[in-house]
């Protein structure tokens, strides 16, 4: 063993004890967790959990505000322009760290410079499903019918996951389906489940309850892999190799974030995803527990940015 | 005999006695923070979402429903004594009942929301028992162009609103879709009228309109001249409606409760409707329509009816497709799934006890809610003898805290301020709030449907006449139109008869 890494393993050594003592000391009183979404939607269900768990790990209670508004925007800005001491986090996700930076012209917030990464806490999957009186089987048989016929499909709204997930279908399979946007996913929903739009690209966890009960069908959900929840539905990667979108939820601090405090808020939040209840929860929520380190959600941010750049330009999606 | 025995288990499950105190706590504290102005049921529901964790499923949803139709009684409250809308809903309350106020009859006309409401309550829930699977086609056959049209039914029907002008009443209406455009376009994500604040993307906050046009206008108002308050309290001679008033109430609130029921089953829209076409439709069959506007019972006892109705059916697509009606149905269905219940179909069959449990509950909640508030009208009424230098900062206290716990976003507040302003020139300029309030809600669903039936008939504008529901809704606003304007056309040919017989 050189010198070198001895005095690497010495000094990670004094780091960590420096981040235990500092970890004792860092909650010193209530976690502010901004949500940038309004109360009961996926992002507020998965925040609401994970905060209730997390409040136990770190001894302090974690407060959930939902700021809603703009796509997340509002919500992600305050936490950009908040105290950076960790005591206001927020639960990002791939539109307020991806998505919206790509497509407002006028950028509110830098998603890597003005963020402190904490911890990638959960993968969630979107589905592409049908109205029964569709006549596509397969994802092959949709491409198909989409190149004979006019064909819509229904999304949670412009320039969310899931649009852009239906363009980037769009662009792979070299088909024109017209694109209905709605404000969110529950009226989106219902038209698809009266059969005013045949199509929809949804999250997985909101139309679960549609697909088991055979309202709607189920034609592969948008993971590389098969969803656990739901291993009979194949993924569109198997007719479309190389596609692969998923929602995500991850902890943000702002940039500037003292590193033991970090390091506290990331081991409270592998801890809270390590605990099976909350494990078995995110799956009865079709969500992929991660937990990753910071380091691997500061990897992630710039690996989606990375791959959603060419969608957005191509779909030419853009807002002011 | 499926129904009666689901029913018994339901009223099983739901006379539990924890389950009778959450249903206690939910209509308690919903009452209260519908008297409380500003303060709605979708931010109280919010901050008690997390509470729900540690609760049984049944329990948790049996409280929050209660807040729910607990708050659309309380609404009324502040409606009635300080013409302080909360919501859509009790927006139409306001004009009649507050007049009702003003000429001493605030217990007739608080009473008479209690027991309409309770009326509604108790049909509406029988509906849901016994149709909502049926029902639930019906919604679905509702596609953007038939939205569209029956937001054009919407539209028409908001002129009647008016007690003065028509001329007015249109202007307000168009000002009220104007304001209604202020956000993010839906289709092509452009921003309008948000004046580069990102904080109005997602358009102007309904209770900030509400509150400021209606409450701190009135607020505003009343600080001119002080004694016009004491007819108020000088008037009151009896807080409940005697035999006559009794019958005067049958009729409305019959009518109120069917178009509340069926147009509560509407998800996106339907029930922000049901107030609003109640008091078209009282004061179309009225046999004195110069009454409305200046404190008529059937314009408080109609629309208290069609809403509480509506609120009851507007769980239907919630409990049989897990779909949200409103904002307050989008958290019931997080507080759902953060039990670990899928909302879906499949509630009715996999969780019978939840879903009979919890329309068992609302009728016993609806029980509690005409028990609690019959004796509280005396109170309430008190509240009108308060002076207005305590009254007043407290309202406006209120109102900026329930505003801000929306959305926290400050700019809400900036707004509340600026409509309490507009409200006051408009109330100087003798025009209505209530047709801008319409217009405000009805203008972005008319033309978000419009839109999305264009995009989906590829352009073709007969799609809005060829299918059968859309057509008929719009054939009945011609026949609203010709109904509103008939008489005056009339009026006006007579006078140029008599001109030119001169």
């Amino acid at each position: 063993m050189t010198s070198i890494t001895r005095r690497i393993l010495l000094g990670s050594a004094l780091a960590l004890g420096l981040a235990g003592a500092a970890a004792a000391e860092f909650p010193e009183r209530q976690i502010t967790l901004v949500i940038p979404f309004a109360a009961g939607g996926s992002t507020d269900v998965v925040g609401r959990i994970v905060a209730d768990r997390m409040s136990q790990e770190l001894g302090q209670q974690i407060v959930v505000q939902n700021v809603g508004g703009a796509g997340g925007s509002l919500g992600a800005q305050q936490v950009a322009n908040a105290e950076p001491d960790g005591y206001t986090i927020l639960m990002g996700t791939v539109a307020t760290h991806a998505l919206n930076p790509l497509i407002l012209k006028q950028k509110p917030y830098d998603p890597v410079a003005d963020f402190a990464p904490v911890s990638l806490l959960v993968l969630v999957p979107n589905v592409l499903a049908v109205h029964p009186d569709v006549p596509a089987q397969t994802v092959q048989e949709l491409i198909d019918l989409a190149k004979a016929e006019p064909l819509a499909y229904a999304s949670s709204g412009n320039g969310t996951p899931l649009h852009l997930s239906g363009e980037l279908f769009k662009a792979m399979a070299d088909v024109e389906i017209d694109h209905i946007p709605y404000k969110g996913s529950g009226p989106a929903l219902t038209d698809v489940l009266g059969n005013q739009v045949p199509i929809i690209f949804d999250n997985l966890p909101s139309a679960s309850g549609h697909i088991s009960s055979g309202k709607l069908r189920a034609l592969g959900v948008t993971t590389a892999e098969r969803a656990p929840s739901f291993p009979d539905v194949p993924a569109i990667a198997e007719t479309l190799p190389g596609y692969e979108t998923y929602s995500w939820n991850a902890l943000f601090a702002p940039a500037g974030t003292p590193p033991e405090v970090i390091e506290a808020l990331a081991a409270a939040a592998q801890a809270t995803m390590a605990d099976p209840a909350v494990v078995e929860r995110m799956g009865e929520f079709s969500a992929t527990v991660v937990a990753s380190t910071p380091a691997e959600l500061g990897e992630h941010v710039t690996a989606e940015m990375a791959k959603w750049e060419p969608v957005v330009r191509d779909a030419n999606v853009s807002m002011d | 005999m499926d129904l009666i025995s689901n029913l018994a288990m339901g009223f099983g499950v739901a006379s539990s006695l924890a389950n009778l105190m959450f249903c206690l706590i939910g209509v308690l504290l919903g009452t209260l923070i519908g008297v409380l102005p500003g303060i709605g049921a979708t931010a109280t529901i919010a901050m008690l979402l997390p509470i729900t964790f540690q609760l049984e499923p049944v329990s948790s949803l049996i409280m929050l429903a209660g807040i729910y139709y607990g708050a659309q009684y309380g609404g009324s409250t502040t409606a009635i004594l300080i013409n302080m809308p909360g919501e859509s809903s009790s927006a139409v309350t306001a004009i009649d009942g507050y007049q009702m106020a003003r000429k001493g009859r605030a217990g007739t006309a608080l009473a008479t929301a209690a027991l309409g409401s309770f009326f509604a309550g108790s049909v509406a829930t029988f509906l849901v028992a016994i149709f909502a699977p049926p029902l639930t086609t019906i919604a679905l056959k509702f596609g953007a162009a038939e939205y569209f049209s029956l937001m054009v039914m919407g539209l028409v029907m908001s002129v009647a609103l008016a007690h003065g002008s028509v001329l007015k009443a249109l202007a307000m209406v168009v000002l009220g879709l104007l304001l209604g455009m202020v956000g993010t376009d839906v289709y092509t994500g452009a921003p309008r009228f948000t004046m580069g604040m990102n904080q109005f993307a997602d358009g102007l906050n309904f209770v900030a309109v509400a509150v400021g046009v209606f409450g701190i206008a009135e607020i505003l108002r009343n600080l001119e001249d002080e004694h016009d308050r004491q007819v108020m309290t000088r008037n009151i001679t009896r807080l409940f409606p005697n035999r006559d008033e009794f019958r005067q109430m049958i009729g409305p609130v019959l009518r109120g409760t069917g178009i509340g029921s069926v147009l509560g089953i509407l998800p996106g829209g339907g029930a922000i409707l049901a107030s609003f076409a109640s008091y078209t439709i009282e004061k179309k069959v009225s046999k004195n329509p110069e009454e409305f506007g200046k404190g008529a019972l059937a314009g408080v006892a109609g629309p208290e009816s069609a809403n509480n109705a509506g609120a009851q059916t507007s769980f239907i697509p919630l409990l049989t497709l897990g779909i949200p009606a409103n904002p307050v149905m989008a958290l019931m269905i997080g507080a759902m799934i953060i039990q670990g219940i899928v909302p879906g179909p499949n509630v009715v069959s996999e969780q019978p006890q939840l879903f009979w449990g919890i329309i068992a509950s609302m009728w016993i909640g609806n029980l509690m809610l005409v028990v609690l508030n019959l004796p509280l009208i005396g109170l309430w009424v008190k509240l009108l003898t308060v002076p207005y230098y305590v009254l007043f900062p407290i309202i406006m206290a209120m109102c900026s805290i329930g505003v801000y716990s929306v959305n926290s976003n400050p700019y809400d507040l900036f707004a509340v301020a600026f409509f309490g302003l507009l409200g006051y020139v408009l109330s100087k300029l003798r025009c209505e709030p209530a047709p801008l309030l319409l217009g405000f809600v009805l203008g972005p669903l008319l033309e978000e449907n419009l839109r999305r039936a264009m995009i989906l008939s590829r352009g073709d504008p007969t799609t809005f006449v060829t299918r059968p529901i859309s057509a008929t809704l719009l054939l009945l606003s011609l026949a609203i139109l010709v109904l509103v304007f008939l008489p005056q056309i009339r009026k006006r040919r007579d006078e140029v008869f008599t001109e030119s017989d001169a």
